[in-house]
């Protein structure tokens, strides 16, 4: 799969470490990431998309 | 709860404010001028090029520098002072700590406005400063950093809003960046050598250039984007759970792309593939932050029509999309052979530069200034023509640099039938004449623009009265907070800026890592050549000369493996061919032709053709944009660092003989004399002891290395 990098450093003991462990690490990172904020209340959100605003100030409250 | 009373510090985001304007004013008039020296390159006063503190190779990296720490630089920091305390509900931390910040980076900028048309530079793009200023804006990165800290944890806000995540990941990435790359040794008081040589210096330096682009001009302006969108619009963000997604993986992202700047060069391959990837998958979270931008307008788009400020900002965060579609575009490999090099990248970055953060910073300080001085702008039809004049002035800029770009390439590649190069490369550069000066036309209606908002700026200032110490008030944030079962991750880190700072860091350092560490440790990565020796006294010399000139603001030493390069320039370049090149000076734009082996082959001339060539370069090659350094015929090579300079490659792992220092003199000298009598024989009289010897000497040796042996010994 990683043939493209390796010929390049088929010296390195175990190269393909490095872009095995990127792709890893990516994936993993952002499929929690995904999880994690689909599970986020909406009220939440709404507080926190909020927060520039001062309360007198007029705005309009509904997101996403 | 009792609500506290205190009071915004608008005075620093005033004093941000108009370092922004004026260092922006600067910024553009010294790019205008660069470009007017590529279509009058004659010496002054026939020309543009004033030898040898304002030729372009000097001003460039002025103007590069000015633009994006000083223009855009203060632009942030006006932005970070203003909505950081509304963000925080609190004053910034300290007074002191903010009017430090403000007089060192204005300090340092000054310092490199002087200190770059003196020809003190490290040569590496965006990174030319030299090493004194390096620790001066790791010191005030760190006051600034302090001051952001401080406040943010004395905040009356419990939550940190999504642009303040921005400036956490701004400050971390900015500050690693500037250190790695800062890796230099001093051997005077002003003059370093590059810690890294060849391949390894160049990966450094792309990844650092990008992520300068990246946590420089792009993820602070998103965080300004984010407030100030919001706030000129009325109305909060589009998504905020897109805008988590967007922060998190653009920094994840972004540190990787380094390597695009590279394709098709020297650097192994799986570095450059790894950059490709990353790259392509980066037009995801800029795309997010784009579309969340623009569709926080969402009923909102007819007060685009009448509202100044949501104009600017509009256009801002469409160019921004332009340029983020077109960055992953421009990665790929079979479009970056016909973009490198060429004034295509110009005109990318101007899209960047001028359309995203020139356009959201003039947003910015028209909303600003009059709620700062509780007046109205003085005029909205003057800033409505600011308005056309740049957007008219960003596409007057950038369609003349595509087509450049496409036609240089297009010249640089064309074959006649019987399989010669069709244009020589001269011909290419007379070619680009007209399109540089309609880029002119370009630059000047922006700058005209700009001057337009001093002049509104300036009135609204003086009819209204600055509120320096803006009353607010909020309740303390409590100190205890139970933590509730099952809470949200995001909530947990929200409310700790030092994890949230760690949390990113960790983010960013794992593609810097998986990156650069390989290219460090592994000796394979860079195949050594045996025919390879270091330069001689001379040639480091007048490599320094060149360093010195920024020559490679316009020439490139790297033939990239195509028939088209090979043919013009001679054989590709090797990885094991730069090892004792502290700096690297491989460039990233022809605006004349490689020099990778201008001492041998197809482009080898003489000594006394580089001398009358450096004299007058149109008298050898009539229609050059190259300036004059008659100069260097006139001063003497001042060699008093000479055992300085040979002591510190030494250091750096250069093989020079033990006690060389004591040596290198008597050894320079024999070289000068060899090509002063060289010269004579082409009826030139000239002192061996003048800077232009040296500059020759390095010149023809440039390249000559892989030809020494009659069978160059590779160990690949």
């Amino acid at each position: 799969m990683f043939k493209f990098i390796k010929q390049y450093t088929e010296t390195i003991k175990d190269v393909d470490i490095y872009a095995y462990m990127s792709m890893f690490i990516f994936m993993v990172f952002f499929i929690v990431l995904l999880v994690l904020v689909k599970k986020m209340s909406k009220e939440r959100v709404n507080t926190l998309s909020n927060l520039p605003f001062d309360k007198a100030e007029i705005n309009n409250s509904s997101t996403n | 709860m009792q609500v506290e009373k205190f009071y915004y510090d608008n005075k620093i985001v005033r004093n941000f404010a108009y370092a922004t304007v004026i260092w922006g004013c600067v910024g553009m008039l010294v790019g205008l001028w660069i470009a007017l020296q590529l279509v009058f390159p004659d010496p002054f006063p026939h020309g543009l090029n004033l030898a040898p503190y304002f030729n372009f190779g000097r001003l460039r990296p002025l103007h590069t520098n000015a633009v994006i720490f000083a223009f855009v630089g203060n632009g942030i920091f006006t932005g970070v002072y203003y909505s950081l305390q509304r963000l925080c509900k609190a004053r910034m931390f300290s007074d002191k700590l903010s009017y430090i910040h403000f007089w060192g980076w204005q300090l340092i900028i000054v310092a490199a406005a002087i200190t770059l048309p003196l020809g003190l530079t490290q040569g590496a793009e965006y990174g030319e400063l030299i090493w004194p200023i390096d620790v001066a804006i790791t010191v005030i990165w760190v006051v600034f950093g302090w001051n952001m800290f401080g406040t943010i944890i004395k905040r009356r806000q419990k939550h940190l809003y999504v642009a303040i995540w921005f400036y956490i990941a701004t400050f971390v990435t900015v500050a690693v960046l500037h250190i790695v790359r800062s890796g230099e040794l001093p051997y005077t008081w002003l003059k370093s050598y590059s810690w890294y040589a060849g391949v390894q210096d160049a990966l450094v330096q792309w990844w650092y250039g990008h992520n300068a682009v990246a946590f420089f001009l792009t993820t602070p302006y998103l965080g300004l984007m984010y407030y100030f969108v919001p706030k000129a619009a009325n109305r909060p963000v589009y998504s905020y759970k897109l805008s988590i997604v967007h922060f998190w993986s653009l920094i994840f992202l972004y540190i990787w792309a380094g390597p695009h700047h590279l394709l098709y060069t020297a650097l192994p391959n799986w570095a450059q593939s790894l950059g490709i990837v990353f790259s392509v998958m980066l037009i995801f979270p800029s795309w997010g932050g784009m579309i969340n931008g623009l569709l926080t307008l969402r009923g909102a788009w007819d007060r685009v029509r009448d509202d100044v400020n949501l104009k600017f900002m509009v256009v801002a965060i469409t160019a921004y999309g332009m340029a983020t579609f077109e960055g992953p575009m421009l990665s790929l490999k079979s479009v970056s052979s016909i973009s490198h090099y060429t004034d295509w990248i110009i005109a990318h970055v101007h899209v960047g530069a001028l359309g995203w953060n020139g356009m959201l910073t003039f947003g910015m300080l028209y909303w600003l200034i009059p709620r700062m001085y509780k007046t109205n702008l003085y005029s909205k039809k003057l800033a409505n023509n600011h308005f056309w004049l740049s957007t008219l002035g960003i596409i007057f800029y950038a369609i003349p640099m595509y087509w450049a770009g496409f036609t240089q390439s297009a010249m640089w590649k064309q074959f006649t039938e019987a399989g010669q190069l069709k244009y020589t490369f001269l011909e290419t550069v007379t070619y680009m004449k007209p399109f540089y000066a309609m880029r002119s036309l370009g630059g000047t209606l922006y700058l005209v623009g700009v001057l337009f908002m001093v002049y509104n700026l300036y009135k609204t200032v003086r009819a209204g009265k600055l509120v320096a110490n803006e009353e607010a008030e909020a309740a303390p944030l409590q100190k205890e907070y139970a933590v509730h079962k099952g809470e949200h991750w995001h909530r947990w880190i929200e409310r700790k800026p030092v994890q949230f700072m760690v949390l990113s860091l960790v983010v960013i350092l794992i593609g810097g890592i998986i990156e650069l560490v390989p290219t460090f440790l592994i000796k394979s990565n860079v195949p050594t050549i045996s025919s390879v020796t270091p330069y001689t006294p001379l040639e480091l010399e007048g490599r320094d000369i060149y360093v010195r000139e920024g020559c490679y603001t316009c020439h490139s030493q790297m033939i990239r493996p195509f028939r088209s390069e090979t043919e013009r320039y001679g054989e590709y370049s090797k990885a094991g061919e730069f090892v004792y090149d502290h700096p690297f000076q491989w460039g990233s734009k022809r605006t004349g032709p490689d020099l990778a082996r201008a001492g041998t082959g197809n482009l080898k001339k003489n000594n006394g053709w580089h001398f009358r060539h450096f004299r007058d370069p149109s008298s050898m090659s009539e229609g050059s944009v190259m300036p004059s350094y008659s100069f260097l015929l006139e001063d003497n090579l001042d060699i008093s660092d000479l055992p300085a300079k040979i002591n510190a490659m030494k250091k750096l792992g250069v093989p020079y003989p033990k006690g060389y220092d004591k040596d290198a003199m008597a050894d320079l000298e024999k070289q000068s004399l060899e090509i002063s009598s060289s010269l004579l024989s082409d009826s030139i009289r000239i002192s061996s002891k003048k800077e232009v010897i040296a500059l020759i000497a390095y010149i023809q040796r440039l390249g000559t290395d892989i030809t020494k042996n009659e069978k160059p010994t590779f160990n690949k």
